[in-house]
């Protein structure tokens, strides 16, 4: 009894602490090409929480995760991106999203490691997505 | 002026029955029937309201030994809009009919016609009592039964119970009715329908003072003086008027409230009971019984009312109420 | 008794709401039942094609649902004696009251008592939110018209 008394609430802490720990917060999933720059630029931007980036061909899909402060001007920020994102890569067709579906689904095209011949399927149907309204 | 029946008038039987939470109550021994649904099995609240007011008027009745051919006058009233359940219930009871209303004060005032009618002569036997129940009357004033609204500790509950007596001329075995004081409507500038008891207080005290004063009687006269629904806020703001009037605190032993009491020390019932078959409920079967084993010779039972409608609350205005009393003894 | 000697014990013997206390129990249930939206959310978003933009409708409607459920089962009362504006604020409180008057009319018919009396509560609400949702939308407008904000 004494000892459960220990434990669990160590138990406890421990596990809720584990969340803690340094998860990946840059991930690029896709053709490797431009990480580096990719990962600069989203690094530079202090409201930028964790992104996870799926790139195939000419099509870039940025998903970002906005620090909870600065989420109250979540629209204006991602379009801010998606200007950055324009800008510097002008010939590829580039979409940055906000939103945490986007975010969630892009993890799980990482996760599920799909084939690349997919990957542009998958992410033109993302920005279809991101687009509805109701 | 103070109603003395010189003939005094005997209250033979008393008929009580009431719903299912009322079972809880610490007078429910005395009750005839508590039923398990507050419907009686009946469609609506409404008719369950009314059959219940038949149930008791049966209960009285059969007491007595007699039916409803054998009754002169049925009068009572209920909360409800126009009476309706009370005016069903005379439909079917058949019996020449007096509709009264003095909201939860009911059951004095039509004791005191019913007893007046004896009085004159014109009464062999007659019912009087009140009733209500707890949907249909919140229905009505406040909320939807299952709406999340969240009451303050001074609301109170109104009780699904009626309670009819049977009046007759004088019997020695029987309680007398001796004397009645009809109340004005009294105003004391409260608003807040969730705190009637704070409404009600002023008209009891002006109704008790005034009954004692024309009695030349004073409270210690009394084994029991019951207010019908002033609740445990009520109740304290009675005794306040009658000790800022002069009175000790130990003067006011016999000051009692029915409503206070009704439901014991459970909090989920906040003040306490309230309704016409509050008061009804708790004098047509404690205090007869209580007064045929002896335990009270002389009791004022001061039925107490609050006569707003949902309508003068939305227009703001204050809530008047009034207080009936109806002295009792038993030698 | 004067009037205003009266008002004033009634004052002294009237007990103070709680309202520490009160707040407190709001806040913990209206912060509870926003948390359980919050769970509905991420299960839509989760299991289902919804986005952050799109799942709001599939959420209030589920916590409707919820409210349906409760207030039918006699325990949504039993949490608004306890919560007070803690359920009543929360679009769950909404469906709670539209739901009990649906129940409490429905023996006067399903057009004339559920129909004519089903808003009795809500009704205010839907009112006054349509309202000043024109208004808000009219300000909004003049200022962008102006020049001060942007859409």
């Amino acid at each position: 009894m004494k000892l459960l008394g220990i434990m669990l609430p160590l138990l406890v802490s421990l596990s809720l602490l584990s969340g803690c720990g340094e998860k990946e917060k840059f991930i690029v999933y896709g053709s490797p090409e431009n990480e580096k720059e990719v990962e600069a630029i989203l690094k530079e931007q202090k409201f930028v929480d964790k992104t996870t980036v799926i790139q195939y061909d000419n099509s870039m899909l940025v998903a970002v995760q906005i620090k909870p402060w600065d989420k109250w001007k979540k629209t204006k920020l991602e379009k801010k991106l998606q200007k950055k994102f324009d800008e510097k890569y002008p010939n590829k067709d580039v979409f940055v999203s906000a939103d945490y579906k986007i975010f969630y689904e892009a993890n799980k095209i990482k996760r599920e490691q799909v084939e690349d011949n997919k990957l542009k399927d998958k992410i033109k149907k993302l920005k279809n997505l991101a687009k509805e309204e109701t | 002026m103070v109603i003395v029946f010189q003939s005094k008038p005997s209250l033979i039987a008393g008929g009580v029955v009431a719903g299912p939470l009322e079972k809880r109550s610490i007078f429910s021994q005395y009750f005839d029937a508590t039923f398990d649904d507050e419907r009686w099995q009946m469609k609506t609240n409404e008719q369950g309201h009314r059959k219940m007011v038949e149930e008791a008027c049966e209960f009285a009745m059969k007491k007595a030994g007699m039916k409803s051919a054998d009754i002169d006058y049925f009068m009572g009233g209920d909360l409800i809009n126009q009476m309706t359940p009370t005016n069903f219930a005379a439909r079917d009871l058949d019996i020449p009919f007096i509709g009264l209303f003095s909201a939860c004060a009911t059951s004095i005032s039509s004791l005191i016609v019913a007893s007046l009618l004896t009085e004159v002569g014109a009464s062999k036997l007659a019912l009087a009592g009140a009733s209500s129940q707890h949907n249909a009357v919140e229905r009505q004033f406040r909320y939807p039964i299952d709406y999340g609204s969240q009451k303050p500790q001074t609301a109170q509950w109104t009780v699904t119970a009626a309670g009819y007596a049977l009046v007759g001329k004088h019997h020695e075995e029987y309680p007398s009715i001796e004397a009645a004081t009809v109340g004005k409507s009294v105003d004391y500038g409260m608003d807040d329908p969730f705190h009637m008891g704070a409404a009600m207080a002023p008209a009891a005290f002006q109704t008790i003072q005034s009954h004692l004063e024309q009695r030349n009687q004073k409270i210690y006269h009394y084994d029991l003086i019951l207010t019908g629904d002033l609740g445990q806020l009520g109740l304290k703001l009675l005794k306040g008027m009658f000790l800022e009037s002069g009175i000790k605190s130990e003067e006011l032993q016999p000051l009692r409230d029915a409503g206070a009491e009704f439901y014991g020390q459970d909090e989920t019932f906040q003040s306490g009971a309230s309704g016409a078959g509050c008061s009804a409920a708790v004098f047509f079967s404690y205090v007869i019984q209580q007064m045929r084993a002896g335990t009270y010779k002389r009791v004022l039972l001061v039925a107490t009312g609050a006569l707003l409608s949902p309508l003068t609350f939305q227009q703001g205005e204050t809530i008047p109420c009034t207080a009936h009393a109806i002295e009792i003894t038993m030698e | 008794m004067e009037k205003e000697q009266y008002q004033q014990l009634e004052q002294n013997v009237t007990p103070k709401p709680p309202y520490f206390k009160n707040v407190a129990k709001a806040f913990l249930v209206g912060g509870l039942i926003c948390t359980i939206g919050q769970a509905v959310s991420l299960f839509y978003m989760i299991f289902f094609d919804f986005t952050e933009a799109t799942v709001g409708n599939p959420t209030v409607a589920t916590l409707i649902f919820f409210a349906m459920i409760l207030t039918g089962f006699g325990l949504y009362k039993k949490i608004g004696q306890f919560a007070g504006a803690g359920s009543a604020v929360p679009v769950t409180g909404f469906g709670n009251a539209v739901v009990s008057a649906a129940i409490e009319y429905r023996s006067e018919g399903l057009v004339l008592g559920v129909g004519g009396n089903i808003f009795k509560l809500a009704g205010s609400v839907v009112l006054f939110g349509v309202v000043s949702a024109f208004f808000i939308a009219l300000i909004k407008f003049i200022l962008v018209t102006i020049g001060v904000v942007s859409w």
